[in-house]
């Protein structure tokens, strides 16, 4: 097991005589990370969720009269998996034939919304309440471990709900000079860079002080400081593994941003991670450039899912074995083109998952030829008459179940969708 | 001291009990001020509570309490988000981006500062007949504007004034899809102004009613439609209000995207052909529907609702109805007074509470507050003297993302804060605390300091554990920092002894050890926590 700041700062402790800590319960007895752990990458502005839904007649060419697809653009298929290949999106092509078996599709996804704020709080909460955390964030902080940064949002939204202690905001660059302490020789009065074992000592008796406090809390006041105390003990061990985890050696692209995700899910630092996936989503008009960006995005992810099926996963044989990919947004677009050649908002919309746990080469969910979703089984995925709307909480609480939580303490009433698991 | 406040249950146990006194000026004066009491204040509340009352007018005096309404209302307007919109260089002006979007973003949030530095009601918000404006946004909007700094101001294109609801800011800031017909404007009122979101509210439709929207007139359908009905009979007749502000910011000028379009405002017709009203009353114009909004009642209780969780750090709910309305009739009675509101607040016993024995109430409580990034960087700079800024841009400017990593909003993409000690926070209070600790001591420990020592009023270079100064420095640091005295019995003194002792032995320099024994002290739970 990795030695942690805790354990140094206890010996710490020990050498200076007693102290308060063992009079406080930390949640950092940290055991083998076993977990899956999750990635979410989110087109904000709501995007055109025909790429990965196509409607075309059944030459896979022709036109369908409820929607218009992008021009040139014909049927692309492996499998069960299908999408709206054309000359401006080749990475897709290459992303399906290469990892179909490892990606499932969810269609005609509701939103209960056509509002971006609306729209972006259901699917990442599965309510439209404000005091509900988003997925990433339920699954980081009730893992039943503990992690230095249980969920980290390099870029893209963020809902805390009463667990902002796991939540990590503005992760990057920023919160790599904070880690390493080089963020106080950039600022306009630059101090020096405290060095070990300084650093470790100062900390001990930061950890004291905030036990003592702790001790004096009750009620949610207790609850607070006790989050203190945890985050306190992540913060140290972020400070002392972060050369172990290679931080800051890698650029600040979308690819750039996801291969560190995994790094720190890999270096059990995180469980859960939010990227944005960059482009101008919001095409009310001027649709015509969703393609290049579809294909910018799938060339990142079919480079993603190389990373994770080649890199050796911390308690699987891969990554990929361990880490499920999220791709979404909070939106879908309108099916037909407005004047402007763009697309409006529409409240279904069309996601990507992939990776562990995930059924691959399956479609679940579905719409018509005017982009309304047909009623499914859960259990299945499948369309069925007199099934259910697929939404947002069904998925959410699908992944909430990936993650081994039981969805029922925290979306109590809905049924995951348990045909997009394996 | 613990004191027992109001019980409002009937039996022996108090259902509330109070912070200490020295705890709850220091709550106040952050909450008001964002900074400590000064150590005088300290020692005179901690002597009579009675003096809590006079120092809640003290503190609403202040003028960095301005500073505390505008970010409070900056959580509903969420205007300060960095954009620009337009080319400065489109103005003639040779400012930096940052700076126009300041002054972009502070439109609406300089209008609530105006309504209480001035006592005016709380309803100025929608009835002034004027705009805020400091130079550059003058130049940037075209707006009447004199002198140098924030001053009341007009737009020059003939527009009607009615506060926010007709500020450039404000429709940039929600601007309408063309196809979208103001709505989202619309709703973007209801949410600020009366706290209550449409998009809240869940979507739920027949597959026919889809399907009708799909194939026919959607506007047609909207009208037609019970379930579409219940959010668009009040919605759209707000919508049909806006239109003069009309843009196409899409590739659009600095003019063509800001100016007032008296042309426009009939264009409802074209759209939803919902009449303007509100809530089933017919309106002449957008200054008539300013009037009804200040008049209904979900305004004042708006404002009630936005200041209480402002100044308490938790999300209201159906349960705090009994505590709001003691506020909510201060606030009525006051004429809509902000000051008065916010006085009501601070000196109930729940904002005053350590904690409660009501299980209940306990469930809702915050007794444990946490500075937000404005405060933290305001409480540190008033202490130390100390700014951490990148570029003249400190941590509430967001400057390198620091806000939103210590838990506060861009009003962007994040809109909510977080008040959860998180690993950004106390990663930016330990780095903030190491820079700081060592501007102290570059400062208080230089032999040819002519000034008043900021901190190291009692030690030098020669000082040494365990001297006596050494023991009375440590005291007077903590009382300075946290605004609390430390116990007779404490074991701070003699461990900060051991600290600075094993740093100067690692590197033999004195300026060294005091920078990392106050470095610590800075980061005390009782300066995050309040």
């Amino acid at each position: 097991m990795t030695p942690t700041r805790r354990r140094l700062l206890q010996g710490a402790a020990a050498i200076w005589g007693a102290t308060t800590f063992g009079a406080v319960t930390s949640r950092s007895a940290r055991a083998a990370r076993g977990p899956r752990k999750f990635l979410f990458l989110f087109a904000s502005g709501g995007w055109d969720a025909t790429p990965l839904d196509p409607k075309f007649g059944a030459d896979g060419v022709s036109a369908v009269q409820g929607t218009d697809m992008d021009p040139q653009t014909s049927l692309g298929q492996v499998g069960n998996l299908s999408w709206s290949s054309g000359p401006d999106r080749p990475a897709m092509d290459r992303y399906f034939s290469r990892w179909n078996k490892a990606t499932a599709l969810c269609r005609g996804v509701n939103v209960h919304s056509a509002g971006h704020e609306a729209g972006m709080r259901w699917m990442m909460t599965g309510t439209s309440a404000s005091s509900y955390a988003d997925w990433p964030t339920t699954l980081a902080a009730f893992a039943g471990e503990d992690y230095p940064m249980p969920h980290v949002v390099f870029s893209g939204p963020a809902y805390a709900g009463t667990e902002g202690a796991a939540l990590v905001r503005g992760g990057g660059g920023t919160l790599l000079e904070l880690i390493d302490g080089s963020i106080v020789g950039r600022v306009d009065e630059p101090a020096p860079v405290a060095v070990s074992p300084v650093d470790t000592m100062a900390d001990a008796l930061v950890y004291e002080r905030a036990a003592a406090f702790a001790d004096q809390q009750s009620g949610l006041g207790r609850t607070r400081a006790e989050d203190l105390l945890a985050t306190l003990d992540r913060t140290m061990e972020l400070e002392g593994r972060r050369f172990e985890a290679g931080l800051g050696d890698t650029g600040s692209g979308f690819l750039d941003q996801c291969v560190m995700a995994t790094e720190i899910m890999r270096l059990g630092l995180s469980r859960c991670a939010m990227v944005g996936i960059p482009g101008g989503w919001d095409t009310h008009g001027g649709n015509q450039n969703v393609g290049a960006q579809m294909d910018d995005f799938f060339t990142d992810l079919d480079a993603l899912m190389t990373h994770l099926a080649s890199t050796p996963g911390r308690d699987a044989a891969w990554l990929i074995d361990e880490v499920v990919i999220v791709a979404t947004s909070e939106l879908g677009r309108t099916p037909k083109f407005n004047g402007a050649m763009g697309r409006d908002h529409w409240p279904y919309t069309s996601m990507l998952l992939a990776g562990s746990g995930i059924q691959g080469d399956t479609v679940c969910g579905a719409t018509d030829e005017g982009f309304i979703a047909y009623p499914v089984d859960l259990a299945t995925g499948q369309v069925r008459d007199g099934g259910t709307t697929l939404g947002t909480e069904h998925i959410g609480t699908a992944l909430l179940t990936l993650g081994g939580l039981d969805s029922e303490k925290h979306l109590p009433g809905v049924e995951p969708l348990r045909g997009v698991l394996r | 001291m613990i004191l027992l406040l109001l019980s409002c249950a009937t039996d022996a146990e108090p259902a509330l009990v109070a912070l200490g006194n020295r705890e709850q000026l220091i709550r106040l004066s952050v909450d008001l001020r964002g900074v400590h009491p000064s150590e005088e204040e300290l020692l005179a509340i901690e002597a009579d509570l009675d003096l809590y009352d006079q120092y809640v007018d003290r503190y609403l005096a202040d003028p960095r309490f301005l500073d505390r309404v505008e970010e409070i209302l900056n959580t509903r307007m969420l205007t300060r988000d960095g954009r620009t919109y337009f080319d400065p260089g489109q103005a003639g002006l040779v400012v930096s981006d940052a700076d126009v979007a300041d002054s972009v973003g502070d439109e609406p949030l300089k209008l609530a500062r105006h309504i209480v530095d001035n006592d005016l009601p709380w309803s100025e918000l929608v009835l002034a007949d004027y705009t805020m404006a400091d130079p550059v946004l003058a130049a940037m909007w075209d707006l009447e504007h004199e002198g140098e700094g924030w001053a009341t101001a007009r737009y020059r294109d003939g527009r009607p004034h009615a506060g926010v609801l007709t500020m450039t800011t404000t429709w940039l800031r929600y601007p309408s899809a063309g196809v979208n017909a103001n709505r989202h404007r619309a709703n973007a009122v209801s949410r600020i102004l009366l706290c209550d979101d449409y998009l809240a509210r869940p979507v739920s439709f027949e597959r026919s009613q889809i399907d009708a929207i799909t194939t026919g007139d959607p506007e047609q359908v909207i009208a037609d439609t019970p379930t579409c009905q219940s959010c668009h009979s009040s919605l759209d007749p707000l919508a049909a209000h806006f239109f003069g502000f009309w843009w196409d910011t899409e590739d659009a000028g600095l003019d063509e995207g800001t100016l007032y379009r008296p042309e426009d405002e009939n264009l409802w017709r074209d759209h939803a052909d919902r009449e303007p009203g509100f809530y089933g009353h017919p309106t002449a114009d957008i200054q008539d529907l300013a009037g009804m909004i200040a008049e209904d009642p979900r305004f004042a209780d708006c404002a009630v609702e936005t200041f209480f969780e402002g100044l308490t750090q938790r999300r209201t709910t159906d349960a705090d109805w009994e505590e709001l309305a003691l506020h909510r009739n201060a606030f009525s009675e006051s004429n809509q007074h902000v000051k008065t509101l916010v006085r009501s607040i601070v000196l109930s016993p729940e904002y005053r509470a350590r904690s409660t024995s009501d299980p209940e109430l306990a469930e809702r409580l915050v007794p444990v507050k946490t500075l937000g990034p404005h405060q933290l960087e305001s409480v540190v700079e008033d202490i130390t003297g100390y700014r951490w800024s990148f570029d003249g841009r400190g941590i509430s400017d967001n400057a390198e993302g620091l806000a939103v990593l210590a838990g506060g909003i861009d009003s962007r993409d994040v809109v909510e804060g977080s008040h959860d000690p998180s690993v950004g926070l106390l990663s930016i209070q330990e780095r903030l605390a190491w820079s700081a600790a060592h501007h102290v001591v570059g400062h208080d420990l230089d032999p040819a300091r002519t000034e008043d020592a900021i901190l190291l009023r009692y030690v030098t270079h020669e000082t040494r554990p365990p001297d006596e100064a050494f023991e009375a420095q440590i005291r007077s640091l903590y009382v300075d920092v946290t605004g609390l005295p430390l116990a007779e019995e404490a074991r701070e003194p003699a461990l900060m002894a051991q600290l600075w002792t094993e740093v100067h032995t690692v590197n033999g320099d004195p300026d060294e050890a005091w920078a990392t024994v106050l470095s610590v002290v800075l980061r005390d739970p009782h300066l995050l926590f309040y």
